[in-house]
């Protein structure tokens, strides 16, 4: 019996009381900022019109976009028009990801798949609900202007009992 | 409404290629769940969706994801219910201290590991809307699982059930699985406390009078189950279906009470009379439906929710294989030196150690749960996944290389109290419940 409770004790209570100096240290450890979820999007319309590829956007009712997001990488898809072609990275509360057109062909004549959009914002943390605001701009187009963009996070609701 | 064209489809499909793969993963000698765990992966984007976006938009469009879910989230309560039937709490009391060792350490290892893990994925696998204790504490769980039924599966498959390899490990796993759900539940709980509106004293106290009323009240009641199985050696039809009933109503409650549907299922079959006969009549009317249809959609939504792709890059792979690696040491090797130190010769004890190792369909019940709560991310959801396979595969060929047959069936009565420090009589399995 002696035995197994020095055994218990170094096997098993000594780990327990490492784990609590384990998730102590822990707290201090600061994770990449949230940005997953839907966000709804501002944007002049009449601007995103005039980039290729950018019609489906601006006419969209609600313009929104979904990031769903893997510590500081993330992958971002517009309801309408654009998504992601590799992951997006997320440095501080900056966010870039290049972007492609989806589901293309939709009456755009300057509108192919392999036109690439670069989105860049910035987080603002403190907002609530969390916002960003940034520019999307076409890579392979020198002439085109960048379209500024602001976007807001939908709050996620409360969970009642039983989410 | 769901197109139910749609569904059936998916419906034959997965059973078609869930059938398909894990009668090869047989003839591999791996159980077949590997298999259908496979398949799942298969089916989802990381295979079929890579390459054919379009079949796999056709055959799973996001619209129809939910009422595939939901088929699936009937068929893991009603698994997770004859998990806990085939647990008996009765025999984990009449451990042996070496046992009772072994398996602590096989908990606590994993978790530690785990937990200092964390200290280096957090920062670059999470987000800020996730605490590092929820973090570290699910990582931890979800690394120190046990697939018990899996276990119970390749023992049975063997015939090792008897063998003194095979009492200690389903013992072992029993216990691991019980005290990692009771760590996910406190997780959940404290993840959910901060989205819910309800005091956190209230959702505990609420959870501690549920648990109290079914242990010493709604346990009394379902020896009528017995008692009636007595009688007529068979449950009627009505019997069956309020078992069903009694089932679903104890999943709601604890959903209702803000942890989680399986918990409830759980708990139920943790109650149900464990005469062993009793056991393995209820087993066999449930299983068939579940394991055959029920869970194989479990594992198509698993797939369909992991993405390989998202583990992209050499960094993301380093994080992969030390998930895997620490998973495995802290499993493998934690119960093998336990149970070494305890008395049982080193390769038994390596033997343990693998058995110990299978996570399997549990593992991912336990990972979807952590998706569900957001503790995870989607990425981290898929390295997990590759995790459970990896350990769960090398279970069968890791076992055989280091265990030769006549250790394997070494039986108990050859166990003195000097090898083992203690007596081992332990479960007798027969909770080798599901074949998932």
């Amino acid at each position: 019996m002696r035995n197994f409770v020095i055994a218990y004790a170094v096997l098993v209570a000594l780990p327990v009381a490492g784990l609590l100096g384990v998730l102590r240290h822990g707290r201090a450890l600061t994770a990449p900022i949230s940005v997953d979820g839907v966000w709804r999007l501002q944007a002049d319309a009449a601007q995103l019109a005039k980039l290729p590829c950018g019609k489906s956007l601006a006419s969209a009712e609600n313009p929104a976009f979904t990031i769903s997001q893997s510590g500081t990488n993330f992958a971002l898809e517009f309801a309408r028009g654009l998504k992601s072609v590799t992951s997006g990275t997320i440095s501080g509360t900056a966010l870039q990801a290049t972007l492609s057109p989806s589901g293309v062909g939709s009456g755009d004549a300057q509108c192919s798949a392999d036109r690439r959009f670069f989105l860049a914002a910035t987080v603002d943390p403190d907002a609530k609900p969390r916002s960003l605001v940034g520019t999307l701009a076409l890579s392979d187009c020198p002439s085109c202007m960048p379209v500024e963009l602001r976007a807001t996070r939908e709050p996620q609701p409360k969970a009642k009992r039983g989410h | 409404m769901p197109n139910l064209f749609t569904l059936v489809l998916q419906i034959a499909v997965i059973l078609a290629l869930c059938r398909a793969v894990g009668t090869l993963f047989r003839k591999m000698r791996q159980p077949r769940v590997v298999g259908e765990m496979f398949a799942g992966i298969i089916l989802g984007p990381s295979v079929l969706g890579w390459i054919a976006p379009q079949a796999s938009a056709f055959l799973f469009p996001q619209s129809s994801l939910g009422f595939l879910s939901a088929l699936s989230q009937v068929g893991v309560v009603i698994f997770m219910f004859l998990v806990g039937l085939g647990i008996n709490p009765k025999e984990l009391k009449h451990q042996g201290h070496a046992a009772v060792l072994t398996s602590h350490v096989s908990i606590t290892a994993p978790f530690v590991l785990a937990a200092v893990l964390s200290i280096y994925l957090y920062p670059k696998l999470s987000d800020d809307s996730v605490a590092f204790v929820s973090f570290a504490l699910f990582m931890g769980a979800a690394m120190s699982i046990t697939a018990f039924p899996v276990l119970a599966r390749i023992l049975t498959e063997r015939d090792l059930l008897g063998s003194r390899l095979g009492t200690v490990a389903i013992a072992c796993a029993a216990v691991d699985d019980v005290t990692g759900w009771c760590i996910l539940a406190y997780i959940v709980l404290l993840i959910r406390a901060s989205r819910i509106a309800t005091p956190m004293w209230l959702t505990v106290g609420g959870l501690i009078a549920f648990a109290l009323l079914m242990i010493y009240g709604v346990r009394r009641l379902l020896r009528r189950f017995e008692a009636a199985y007595r009688e007529r050696a068979a449950l009627s039809e009505n019997m069956m279906a309020l078992m069903l009933l009694l089932v679903l109503v104890s999943a709601l409650c604890t959903e209702w009470l803000g942890l989680h549907l399986l918990f409830g299922a759980f708990l139920m079959g943790a109650i149900m009379p464990k005469e062993a006969k009793f056991v393995r009549y209820v087993l066999d009317r449930f299983e068939t439906i579940t394991v055959t249809l029920l869970l194989p959609l479990f594992f198509a939504f698993t797939g369909l929710r992991t993405n390989i792709a998202l583990v992209e890059g050499r960094e993301m792979w380093l994080y992969s294989g030390l998930i895997i690696l620490v998973a495995t040491v802290g499993k493998l090797g934690g119960s093998m030196v336990a149970s070494w130190l305890t008395g049982m010769p080193l390769r038994e004890a390596a033997g343990l150690g693998t058995l110990m190792n299978t996570r399997g369909l549990m593992e991912l019940v336990i990972l979807n749960i952590g998706l569900d709560v957001k503790v995870i991310s989607p990425a981290l959801f898929s390295m997990m996944v590759i995790m459970a396979l990896v350990t769960t595969f090398m279970t069968t060929p890791v076992l055989e290389l280091i265990c030769p047959e006549r250790i394997l069936r070494r039986p108990v009565a050859a166990v003195t109290s000097q090898d083992v420090g203690e007596d081992l009589s332990l479960n007798s399995g027969q909770g080798s419940t599901a074949q998932a």
